[in-house]
């Protein structure tokens, strides 16, 4: 049917377009990021590095870059620590209101995080401790904890249930078990989760911006305060290592588990 | 001292009752099935041995010792699971050495027990293997090596075999006897399967709506089944629906058909006027082409036509007409009346003793 | 199991007491300062509701909270326009094209907001890309404007919500059952005829919840906003932080944070009503 074939066109074409779309400011910042004007063009006026040495040496972008780093792992181990524990609780229905304290523990992925922010930033000017690391580590956890535990209960349903019935009965009490038959099993979810999470706190910025301390900044919050003073292609610098930061996660944990299943 | 009591075992949960007054005594050396259809408890009970269902009520004793409040881990008992929940992310041998190592057993002592184990269910060479790399079959046998080598006091086995083939399935009956005999250990095995729990066990236990129906040998649950349940289930039953009607002395008529009225006196099951179900093998009934020589007392002679005739090779099947009911018979390939046609008159031979009557209509 | 696992309360007891401590009770203590007065640069004593009433009556606050809701609104709508397409030609593709694209979908997801906004603003600005190609094709002799307005916060917005709607929709067109459309086809005999009247209306739950969530995320958008719309360009959002933090009027702010929770916990609770009385109708 005539109307059909350019109906059909019509929404490849559509489609295309969206998704190019899609990938266009990418693009543009790994242009920036690499074009020796400070304004872009296409074709690009001349190719070159410097913007990434001006980023690399840097001592304010290399502190911000630590900050964001340790801040990630620390609240993405945490996370994961509480987070398992917690599934697990959910996952065998331990306690009588599983499924009310399943939705309390997401509840820090409907709030909007903004509000998260602010009523942690009273907190802890309330509490003498704004600013403080450890507290950012908390806020942190918080607010990923959800992806791990969405991620291990997608693992753990995965698990054939008689496994676990299996290693007690051949002699492995509860915690044994969950170390030499759960843990191992549980692993590309985990990750999954992990990674999830990980990016999450890496890209943060309506919690941190309200609890970093005055010498303290993490990368998003440099490049969103940077950018006020105007575009820069140091700032696209930086912006294209935090992608190529991201990407090098995802590709690791592809590698080491196949864990596409669990997002 | 018998090796497991199951004494009063019970499980109810909120408001349904999944087993109950379920004893057992059960021998060193035995093995024993756990037969019923799908539902009737066999599996629950099977998991509160081995401790992975808390009892509603009742005890369990092994070697005399009440392990009811026990955890799994401190029971000294294997157990082979449906889906053989072999763990994947370990070696065969790893697999097998579990249980072992659990014990305590390490180096030298650890691999030697290894290897027996695998030896005993010809798996010898297998060790580095991942489960995923063998077939249904050996991985079946993995998962008794793994659930023996610790030496338990008792085996378990939760119907293994559902998951294979039909030769290889009759294969592992053998196989898993054999083994049994040569580690000597007391079994329970449970499975719907009534010619698998007849041909293995030493005694068979019937269960249906989580109670024990009978528990005896096979030779006695199929000439004399306790119940008409255990009767419409072991063998294979025809079940009518008949008109039952009682007589002023207490004795009570069932109408086969149009032609054929059977006294029972009121002791048997209890009476009622209305429908019943009337139980019957189809290789207990004797076929005649004369009603006068189907001989015996307590013989009812029943006429009928055939309707319809199968050759299944070492028997021939017949389905006749009795007006107003239909009885499936086999007869022996050699016998005189395997060469009926359709349409034929004939005489069946019905001993009392081997009718059941179904008041409840407990269909299996 | 009637007594309470020992186990269980071990397993939740760190997140519980996680939760309680840095999620629950902030919250619960920020409350009474959204009922706080803010007089004269600092706040006041007393209880009011004035923070709130104010976001009704102050025609600047409400004109912020109205521009937020319909910012949400049409950047939902621009999402499910575009997103719809690319969602059912994703559906009907080859698997390896759908891979292929769905990967595409997803990739931008992962890169920080922060980010594609800056690339954005490398597009959009007066000797930014776009307006230097047109310059040099020879197309406009001045910039357009097209940063710091609302065409570019919508741009934005719609370019990092995208992503969510399309992947709600993919599962909820899928599950139509192919047969049910090819026995549309036999009754109405054009493609459009059945996109409207079949394949639209049994991936309601799917266009629902994705509105829902990309509504929700919109209006409580900080970053986009901020970055693409310049520090003058008010949303609800953008408005908190400055009460926080140039301000400090954290009294406003606070009424203005549970303001947007509350509407964000209503538009949830409705959508799961919604599915509810929708997921029936298969």
């Amino acid at each position: 049917m005539k109307s059909d074939r350019l109906g059909s066109i019509a929404l490849a074409a559509v489609a295309f377009f969206v998704v190019a779309f899609l990938q266009l400011p990418i693009i543009v910042v790994l242009l920036a990021a690499i074009s020796e004007t400070s304004y872009l063009t296409i074709p690009p006026k001349g190719l070159t590095l410097h913007w990434f040495s001006v980023v690399l040496n840097d001592v304010d972008y290399l502190a911000a870059t630590w900050t964001s780093l340790w801040l990630a792992l620390l609240s993405t181990l945490a996370a994961a620590a509480v987070g398992v524990m917690a599934a697990l609780m959910i996952h065998r229905k331990l306690l009588p209101g599983a499924q009310l304290l399943s939705s309390l523990f997401m509840a820090p992925m409907i709030l909007p995080s903004i509000v998260l922010g602010v009523a942690l930033l009273h907190y802890f000017a309330a509490l003498g401790i704004r600013g403080s690391s450890l507290g950012l580590i908390l806020a942190h956890t918080v607010l990923i904890v959800p992806y791990v535990i969405r991620a291990s209960l997608s693992g753990l349903q995965s698990i054939d249930g008689s496994l676990t019935d299996a290693a007690r009965v051949l002699g492995a009490g509860p915690i044994e078990t969950f170390r030499l038959v759960v843990l191992p099993l549980l692993k590309p979810a985990l990750v999954a989760g992990g990674l999830l999470a990980f990016v999450t706190s890496l890209d943060n910025v309506p919690v941190s911006i309200f609890l970093l301390g005055a010498n303290q900044t993490t990368l998003p919050v440099k490049i969103f305060a940077s950018v006020e003073q105007g575009v820069d292609p140091s700032v696209a610098a930086a912006s294209t290592l935090l992608i190529l930061l991201t990407g090098a996660a995802l590709v690791i944990a592809e590698r080491w588990t196949g864990f596409h299943k669990h997002v | 001292m018998p090796t497991l009591v199951l004494e009063n075992l019970g499980k109810k949960f909120s408001d349904h009752v999944v087993a109950s007054s379920v004893n057992m005594s059960i021998d060193d050396g035995e093995f024993i099935s756990i037969l019923g259809p799908s539902g009737c408890g066999k599996t629950t009970v099977l998991r509160m041995i081995a401790g992975l269902i808390e009892p509603s009520s009742g005890r369990i004793l092994v070697g005399g010792k009440d392990i009811t409040n026990l955890p799994p881990n401190a029971r000294n008992i294997g157990m082979v699971f449906q889906s053989y929940a072999l763990f994947p992310h370990m070696t065969v041998w790893e697999n097998v050495a579990f249980g072992l190592r659990r014990k305590g057993v390490t180096g030298k002592d650890l691999g030697r027990k290894v290897d027996e184990a695998l030896e005993s269910v010809r798996l010898t060479g297998l060790g580095q293997r991942k489960p995923r790399e063998l077939s249904g079959g050996q991985q079946q046998r993995v998962a008794i090596a793994r659930s023996i080598s610790p030496q338990p006091s008792i085996l378990l086995f939760d119907e293994p075999l559902s998951n294979l083939d039909a030769a290889l399935r009759d294969d592992m009956q053998i196989e898993l006897r054999r083994i049994q005999r040569e580690v000597g250990i007391t079994t329970l095995f449970v499975t719907h399967d009534q010619t698998e729990a007849m041909s293995m066990s030493d005694r068979v236990c019937v269960m249906a709506n989580g109670v024990v129906q009978q528990f005896a040998s096979p030779e006695d649950i199929y000439h004399q089944p306790a119940s008409s349940f255990v009767a419409g289930f072991i063998g294979r039953p025809n079940r009518v629906r008949c008109e039952s009607t009682t007589t002023p002395d207490g004795a009570r008529v069932v109408s086969l058909g149009r032609r054929t009225k059977i006294q029972f006196d009121q002791s048997e099951s209890n009476s009622g006027n209305g429908v019943v179900d009337l139980i019957i093998r189809q290789e207990d009934i004797e076929l005649s082409t004369d009603g006068g020589s189907l001989g015996g007392t307590n013989v009812v002679s029943a006429p009928a036509t055939v309707s319809m005739r199968s050759f299944i090779g070492s028997k021939v099947q017949y389905l006749v007409d009795l007006e107003g009911a239909e009885l499936l018979v086999t007869t022996p390939t050699n016998g005189p009346c395997a060469q009926l046609d359709v349409g034929a008159s004939i005489f069946c031979g019905l001993k009392q003793d081997q009718i059941f009557l179904d008041d409840q209509r407990v269909v299996a | 199991m009637n007594r309470l696992s020992s186990s269980g309360v071990a397993l939740s007891a760190p997140l519980s007491l996680l939760l309680l401590l840095v999620f629950l009770v902030p919250l619960a203590l920020l409350f009474p300062i959204s009922l706080q007065p803010f007089q004269d640069g600092a706040a006041g004593s007393g209880l009011t509701l004035g923070n709130y009433s104010e976001l009704v009556t102050d025609s600047f606050l409400r004109s912020v909270v109205v521009e937020t809701l319909l910012l949400g609104l049409v950047v939902t709508l621009v999402c499910l326009v575009l997103g719809y397409p690319l969602a059912y030609y994703i559906v009907q593709a080859t698997p390896r094209m759908r891979l292929a694209l769905t990967l595409l979908v997803i990739f931008p997801m992962l890169l920080n907001v922060v980010v594609r906004s800056f690339g954005w603003i490398a597009l959009l600005a007066n000797r930014g890309l776009v307006n230097n190609l047109l310059r040099d094709i020879g197309i406009t002799d001045a910039p357009i404007r097209m940063l710091f307005n609302h065409f570019s916060v919508l741009v934005g917005l719609v370019h990092v919500f995208l992503p969510f709607m399309v992947l709600m929709l993919i599962p909820a067109i899928q599950a139509i059952p192919k047969d049910v459309q090819n026995a549309a086809y036999t009754l109405a005999a054009t493609r459009r005829r059945v996109l409207w009247s079949v394949t639209l209306p049994m991936s309601m739950p799917g266009i629902l919840s994705g509105s829902i969530l990309v509504f929700v995320l919109s209006i409580s958008a900080l970053v986009t906003p901020r970055m693409l719309g310049g520090g003058s360009y008010k949303v609800m959002a953008t408005l908190i932080y400055d009460d926080f933090l140039q301000t400090l009027n954290w009294q406003a702010g606070a009424a203005m944070a549970f303001a947007l929770t509350g509407m964000t916990m209503v538009l949830v609770f409705l959508s799961s009503k919604l599915l509810n009385k929708f997921g029936g109708n298969e």
